[in-house]
């Protein structure tokens, strides 16, 4: 039994009186130590999806209008505010892209870790303190018991996303969510913070859903991936069947896109057009105005979704393991 | 390729005043500190480093949007950090920057056509709207647009385009030296790919030399010719491509090359 | 007409903001078509009539010298919109000037702004009253004098405008092409403070009326003889208690159009560029 289930998910924009879907028919499952990405361009609904699950989206334009989030035997597109609310940040907790403006300025770190764990933990305010220069250790902020004091904007970027991930695991939360957890940060400080996730994922046994759109950082971290375009999982699969069976036109453009550090390339091999804006009304499978497979059957049938090997699912009418 | 090269800066500084006032200490902070490198004819040389390292105040400096505090920059032989502004001006159209924000380059009240006559009619290289017209629908050809998209506002474009636009704004010039401060890093991978492609391409055609500021080591392999690493305010390591990707020397650009998130492992 | 069209879009779901745009409206009529609404000349003397109550056929009554009051309204009216408009062409011209070339070059805004900075020490009124008082009583004195003192707010916020609009990239970007500083000023930065200048305006237009209605009320303002609604409180302030309607409609005048002005002016201040929603505050 899979730690979180989502299936068939479907989340909308309402704007100007119409409904946008933005989502359609997500579905993945995460088990306990286990490290799912989701990739994708901006638009493709990736982080819309991270928001659904952490129920983020209430009281938004954006909302959820269809499927299931099953979480720990629960039902979380069911359950009151009250009761998600407990949930969060207790057992699964979330992490941005941008540490600086998702730790409040005034307050020092240590409280806010603080408040954290009182919220969650029935903690004197002495316990939470030593927890908190603990977790602080864990996440390898030198001088824990002296840094405890200070206020975010006397740290640097990668400290400041450890502290998050600290507040994050403070409570050992089931799940961490992580949205584009390192693309604020350098290299460098990227490669210690995927470290550290990735210890502490293997001592604590939390499932990551990790959101990204840096192929090199999905096939380093995660175990199983989904490729999102225009809302739709166009392919998912194992990481290593993935990248060595790669199927899906997208998914292959995606990575002829990238330029490489280790070899050299004349001329990347773009996809052609752009990526579609969420207003644009596109039929059939949505990829079909770039893609080089297309025919007339992809701009009127939408492909429903078809397994290709073993745990390995794609939504394309031609593609095959190996055709490429 | 000739020997002498296009651009040759010694020893640049480019400080920058923190702290001070009235009562307070002076302190200064040394974003670029000492740099020496130069570029020929034909070349595109890239700065690559980290946030902070210096290597967007390079281009700014070179560029005349920052002072700088000391050094030299000899293009075509001139100094180009000695002249005044009114020196300067007319070797705008010679030297060009690229800048990273789609979004913010553009002034959102000017139409295309407005953002790409101005530079034609400073530099006195149109002599009526017509002209300009003419070589603006020419160079948004150039650059993959549709001429006839002049008369609309930058909103109107996704971030790719407006990438192009600006593109079409420094190549309409035809400039002998073309500055790009992380030109494709805020653009979608398969966008940043089209784009990427598209500058290499304009470089090659016209043969102009390029200055390739960027973090992202994967683009800097794609387009240069010539890698310096900086850290810190210096050039830690300067060489030819192959040789800075395939035999780094200095500890930091194997640090670098080390972080890379890669792919190919996963897969082998 | 995608002016007119986008100028009306900030009114939508506001309708006490459109209250106050229909009786702005009214007020701009009354101003135009003063001499064909008033019945009677502002500054016919008919003794017979003094201090006679509001009926027919003076609407508002007449004032002490027999004036009638509703036509000194209407002309009062035409005074509050040439005085508002005066004031803001004087207030955004200086000031703006003042602002956007203090943040453009730097060490000239040093001196500038200190100079700001001192005027603004003084409370509004305050400035006006001595600068009045230093000048003889005229329309034109008193168009720049209120100009002149809603001119530092003005420099103020463009200044702060200016040099957030100075580190764009598009800025960056024009001063690459070559262009050089009138270009940079006027072509680039200036189109992108309309907005904002305009929402800045209607709050100048608002506060002029309440600065000249208390320069006519004491007795610096306006010549005595011009109908305006200050000149109309301040001359027959003694008879509040005979003939309380000859305060009562200027007075009633004024605050409608000050609140109408104030309306307008935030539902404008809440539809432009979040970027500058901070910089506005009100003058």
């Amino acid at each position: 039994m899979a730690l979180l289930e989502v299936s068939n998910l479907e989340i909308a924009v309402a704007t100007g009186g119409q409904l946008l879907p933005v989502v359609r028919g997500v579905s993945f499952e995460v088990k306990a130590n286990e490290t799912f990405g989701i990739v994708g361009e901006s638009g493709c609904g990736k982080s819309l999806t991270s928001l659904a699950i952490m129920g983020l989206l209430e009281g938004s334009q954006v909302r959820i209008t269809g499927g299931s989030i099953h979480f720990d035997g629960r039902e979380l597109t069911a359950l009151s505010a009250e009761d998600r609310r407990a949930i969060m940040g207790a057992q699964m907790a979330m992490i941005f892209q941008e540490p600086m403006t998702s730790l409040n300025p005034v307050y020092r770190i240590g409280d806010q870790i603080v408040e954290t764990l009182r919220q969650h933990r029935d903690m004197s305010r002495r316990q939470a303190r030593d927890r908190a220069v603990e977790l602080l250790d864990l996440v390898r902020i030198p001088e824990p018991g002296r840094r405890i004091d200070s206020f975010p904007h006397q740290m640097s970027g990668g400290q400041r996303q450890r502290v998050m991930i600290a507040m994050a695991m403070a409570c050992d939360p089931k799940l961490l969510i992580a949205d584009e957890p390192t693309t604020a940060l350098d290299v460098t400080v990227q490669k210690e913070v995927l470290d550290l996730m990735a210890d502490l994922q293997s001592r604590m046994g939390t499932a990551i859903v990790l959101i990204s759109h840096d192929l090199g950082v999905i096939a380093e971290t995660c175990d199983k991936v989904a490729v999102m375009y225009r809302g739709k999982i166009a392919e998912s699969a194992a990481t290593g069947e993935l990248f060595s069976n790669m199927c899906h036109p997208y998914t292959r453009g995606l990575l002829n896109s990238i330029p490489v550090v280790d070899r050299d390339v004349e001329w990347l091999e773009a996809i052609p057009g752009r990526v579609p804006t969420i207003d644009e009304v596109l039929s059939g499978c949505a990829f079909h105005p770039r893609c080089a497979m297309a025919e007339a059957r992809c701009e009127s049938e939408d492909p429903d979704k078809r397994d290709v090997a073993t745990g390995h699912t794609i939504r394309c009418h031609f593609a095959e393991v190996g055709s490429a | 390729m000739t020997s002498t090269p296009l651009l040759r800066v010694t020893d640049l500084h480019t400080h920058f005043q923190t702290g001070g006032g009235l009562f307070a200490k002076r302190s200064w902070l040394k974003a670029v500190n000492g740099i020496s490198f130069e570029i020929r004819q034909g070349e595109v040389l890239s700065l690559v480093g980290e946030s902070g390292c210096g290597k967007s105040t390079v281009g700014r400096t070179l560029t005349q949007l920052e002072p700088s505090t000391s050094g030299q920059a000899l293009f075509n032989g001139a100094d180009i950090l000695k002249m005044n502004p009114a020196e300067f001006r007319p070797l705008r159209r010679d030297i060009q920057m690229i800048f990273q924000d789609p979004f913010a380059s553009l002034n959102p009240r000017l139409s295309i056509e407005q953002t790409l006559t101005e530079p034609l009619f400073i530099h006195g290289l149109a002599a009526s709207r017509a002209q300009a017209r003419e070589q603006i629908a020419e160079t948004l050809e150039r650059v993959g647009m549709d001429p006839r998209v002049m008369q609309r506002h930058p909103h109107e474009f996704s971030g790719g385009q407006r990438q192009r636009i600006g593109i079409a704004r420094v190549m309409i010039l035809k400039p002998k030296l073309v500055i790009a401060d992380e030109a494709v890093s805020a653009l979608d991978v398969s966008i940043q790919a089209q784009v990427l492609n598209l500058i290499k391409k304009l470089q090659r055609d016209s043969g102009i030399s390029m200055l390739f500021i960027s973090h992202d080591l994967g683009v800097v392999r794609h387009i240069s010719d010539r890698v310096a690493v900086m850290y810190r305010g210096q050039i830690v390591e300067t060489g030819d491509k192959r040789q800075i990707f395939e035999t780094p020397q200095h500890d930091y650009t194997k640090m670098l090359l080390s972080s890379i998130p890669r792919i190919s492992e996963r897969v082998a | 007409m995608t002016f007119i069209a986008s100028f009306l879009s900030m009114f939508r779901g506001r309708k006490l903001a459109i209250v106050g745009l229909i009786w702005l409206c009214i007020v701009a009529f009354a101003a135009i078509a003063a001499p064909l609404l008033a019945p009677f000349d502002p500054l016919e003397i008919d003794p017979v009539a003094r201090l006679s109550e509001p009926g027919m056929p003076y609407l508002f009554g007449t004032d002490h010298f027999g004036r009638d009051s509703f036509s000194r309204a209407i002309y009062g009216a035409r005074m509050a919109v040439i005085i508002g408009l005066g004031s803001v062409v004087v207030a955004l011209i200086t000031g703006g000037l003042i602002g956007m070339l203090s943040a453009y070059f730097t060490r000239l805004g040093h001196v500038l702004m200190r100079g700001v900075d001192v005027l603004m020490a003084f409370p509004a009124l305050l400035l006006a009253l001595v600068l009045m008082t230093l000048l003889e009583r005229s329309v034109t004195n008193t168009i720049i004098v209120i100009g002149v003192v809603y001119a530092t707010t003005t420099a103020r916020i463009l200044f702060g405008m200016t040099l957030k609009l100075k580190g764009e990239v598009f800025v960056d970007a024009a001063i690459c092409s070559g262009a050089g500083h009138g270009s940079v000023l006027f072509r680039h930065i200036l189109p992108n403070l309309i907005s904002p200048l305009l929402v800045q305006a209607s709050f100048i237009f608002a506060f002029a009326q309440l600065q000249a209605a208390a320069l006519d009320f004491l007795g610096l303002g306006l010549p005595p003889e011009v109908a305006s609604w200050g000149n109309m409180l301040s001359e027959e302030r003694i008879y509040v208690t005979r003939a309380p309607w000859l305060l009562i409609f200027p007075g009633a005048l004024i605050i409608l159009s000050v609140f109408s002005m104030n309306l307008v002016g935030d539902a404008m201040r809440d539809s432009i560029d979040p970027r500058f929603k901070d910089d506005i505050a009100g003058v």
